[in-house]
């Protein structure tokens, strides 16, 4: 019996000593693919925040407190992100950055909104991350620092039409996917919209490893190019079998491809395709930070989400200045109503009627498997 | 389009053979679905993914080393997970429980050793293409195909024309007068493994080259089970033909349907032979043994 009261008593003291301590620090989530299919751009997600909060606590920190992450493996998994979720709201943290990926962004919202929590995605850029698709209005507790798909799918058929000539499209995408599903069709409508026809419009199943049938469906069809709005894992494999088909299309992919992994797990067949990007290495405004990671860790950050992470933990810093406190409701009037302030990868403005960013533009690049790089080709601020 | 169905089918059911090889072997004499298969196949990946990259080997010594690596992988998985079940006449649903354990270790000790990456095998044929007509196959699965028939053929020789296999047909016809005859049991079924693990070890390295290598890749035997079960497990020729059935089916199904219905009907298909054909196309009678 003295043996429990002892050790209830140790416990009692280690609780209250760690909220003496968690006074002076302030405490911001991180759900993040540590593991899993995304892991390469989760890895390289968590050194560049890692990178930038030594940084700021170094300068001081802010409101005159450190910054320390709670952060939490979601493993790219939907019921996994929200677990994480409910464990950070738990732990009481003041804002959260992540989940990356639409999905488990989409899946993660309810539950941070429920407890008032601000939560910043890194290159989760379906729409309805921060808008709920039942009731059609914006989620107060949900922002973002990157471009959304409607954009993304639009300078995809725009550049397919009028950079590549093309006018048959076939799409080959995943139907268990928030990300895939929605980019298909926002392509769909700006490839017709700009004169193209869609000849076929396909879809496998997640985790699905061949897709001969469908692209042999696609190969008497012709198209001049086929979209492919996967991860870099499923893009490598459409190619190698799309070039096993004998089919010649130029390949054509989104924001996901954008992985070294790509040109490893793709090879030839991958070699030529574009992609539509949130970031690019060459991109000037990137120079400082893309040195300095290099410098750090000794090789290249796996872009975007390390770009697109430390510009969420910007927003939250200015916003927390803004608020001038930890409080939920009002760091998160303060994020939806940031003006110009000067993020990694360059100015920002949030828009409060929808929480997305207003000149995020989207970069096109070209795999290069020889040099093992992707090229930067142009860059659109806008579609109109 | 049908001619070009028709050799992707085909092409994809190959490897279905392949795997289901090793499923219809250890059936056909412990009587238990050996659901631990698909990791050995993904570990005989890995092991062909390290000899190519590490050590540069060419595409026969990587198919060698893997065929060897995944045998033997496959004898110790009996040794430490079956064999003592086996000696105590444990019903083969403790056995098929044992499987699906291993299955899930043998997984989650690659994740927590290698890790989650995707890995690739090296272009060990570019990506040449022959023609047939309007339709084309790859120079890579013309040859997995001829060399999944090639190996299926000889284990059938092998089966019926050694000393060995007679032993093995032996002990799949009556396991305990086998043993009274004094066939050693043990070195008897480590062989079958040995043999399974390199049918697994093959399919690892061609799997890994059509696709991707992962720890997670072994999911794909859940087809080769289905074909097993459609060809009749513990018969070869049925698991050529199955794995061959439900190669050319689904991918019918994928082009002339849906593509997204296809597992609904694999599945399907599964279901309406264990209920009206449980002993599948080719197979004999395999009620259970006691």
């Amino acid at each position: 019996m003295r043996k429990i009261l002892m050790m209830a008593a140790a416990v009692l003291i280690l609780v209250f000593a760690g909220a003496a301590f968690a006074d002076d620090v302030i405490r911001i989530g991180h759900t993040v693919s540590l593991t899993g299919g995304a892991s390469m751009w989760g890895q390289s997600e968590a050194r560049a925040l890692d990178m930038l909060v030594k940084k700021i606590n170094g300068a001081g920190g802010v409101l005159g407190k450190k910054i320390e992450f709670v952060r939490y493996d979601n493993r790219n998994d939907g019921v996994e992100a929200v677990n994480v979720a409910r464990r950070l709201v738990s732990d009481g943290v003041v804002a959260v950055i992540g989940p990356a990926q639409s999905g488990n962004a989409i899946a993660s919202a309810p539950v941070f909104e429920r407890a008032g929590i601000p939560m910043v995605v890194t290159t989760a850029t379906n729409p309805y991350v921060t808008i709920d698709q039942r009731s059609g209005k914006v989620r107060p507790f949900a922002f973002r620092p990157c471009f959304i798909d409607p954009f993304q799918g639009t300078v995809a058929a725009r550049f397919a039409v009028t950079d590549l000539g093309a006018k048959k499209g076939a799409i080959l995408y995943d139907v268990g996917s928030d990300y895939g599903q929605w980019l298909a069709k926002y392509f769909e409508e700006a490839f017709v919209e700009k004169g193209g026809t869609i000849v076929a419009k396909e879809a496998f199943r997640t985790d699905e490893l061949d897709y001969r049938a469908q692209l042999g469906k696609m190969k008497d069809l012709a198209p001049d190019v086929i979209f492919i709005p996967t991860s870099q894992k499923e893009a490598a494999m459409a190619a190698k079998q799309a070039r096993d088909l004998g089919i010649g299309a130029v390949l054509l992919g989104t924001d996901n491809w954008g992985s070294p992994d790509l040109i490893e797990l793709g090879g030839s067949a991958i070699d030529g395709g574009y992609f539509v990007n949130l970031a690019d290495l060459a991109d000037p405004d990137i120079q400082d930070f893309v040195a300095e990671y290099k410098a750090a860790f000794g090789e290249e950050p796996v872009l975007p989400n390390p770009v697109m992470a430390q510009d969420a933990l910007i927003m939250i810093v200015e916003g927390l200045k803004k608020a001038g406190t930890t409080d939920g409701a009002k760091l998160a009037d303060a994020l939806a109503n940031l003006k110009d302030i000067k993020v990694t990868s360059g100015p920002l403005t949030i828009n409060p009627e929808d929480h997305n960013p207003l000149d995020k533009p989207a970069v096109i690049q070209q795999v290069d498997v020889a040099n093992k790089t992707f090229k930067f080709v142009k860059k659109y601020f806008s579609v109109e | 389009m049908f001619l070009q169905t028709l050799i992707t089918g085909l092409s994809i059911g190959g490897i279905y053979a392949l795997m289901a090889v090793g499923y219809s072997l250890v059936f056909s004499v412990l009587n238990f679905s050996n659901f631990a298969h698909g990791a050995v196949i993904m570990l005989g990946a890995y092991v062909g993914l390290a000899l190519a990259t590490k050590f540069s080997l060419g595409f026969g010594l990587v198919l060698a080393g893997s065929i060897a690596g995944a045998g033997i992988i496959a004898v110790l998985n009996e040794r430490l997970a079956y064999s003592s079940l086996r000696r105590r006449k444990a019903p083969s649903l403790y056995l098929m429980i044992s499987a699906m354990g291993c299955a899930v270790f043998l997984e989650n000790l690659v994740y927590a050793t290698i890790g989650s990456r995707f890995y690739a095998f090296p272009e060990f044929f570019g990506r040449q293409v022959i023609s047939i007509g309007r339709s084309s196959v790859s120079l890579l699965d013309v040859g997995a195909f001829l060399f999944a028939l090639a190996a299926i053929l000889g284990l059938h020789l092998f089966i019926t024309r050694t000393r060995t296999g007679i032993a093995i047909r032996a002990g799949v016809s009556d396991m305990t007068m086998c043993s009274l005859m004094g066939v050693d049991l043990d070195r008897l079924i480590s062989i079958v493994f040995l043999l399974a693990g390199g049918f697994a070890g093959v399919a690892g390295v061609f799997l890994g080259i059509k696709y991707l290598v992962y720890p997670t890749m072994g999911w794909v035997t859940n087809k080769a089970y289905i074909a097993a079960v459609i060809g009749g497990l513990g018969s070869l020729p049925g698991a050529l033909a199955g794995g061959l059935v439900l190669g050319v089916v689904e991918t019918f199904v994928s082009s002339y349907v849906s593509s997204v219905m296809r597992d609904v009907f694999s599945f399907t298909l599964l279901i309406a032979f264990l209920v009206w054909r449980p002993n599948g196309l080719l197979g004999q009678d395999s009620e259970e043994k006691v």
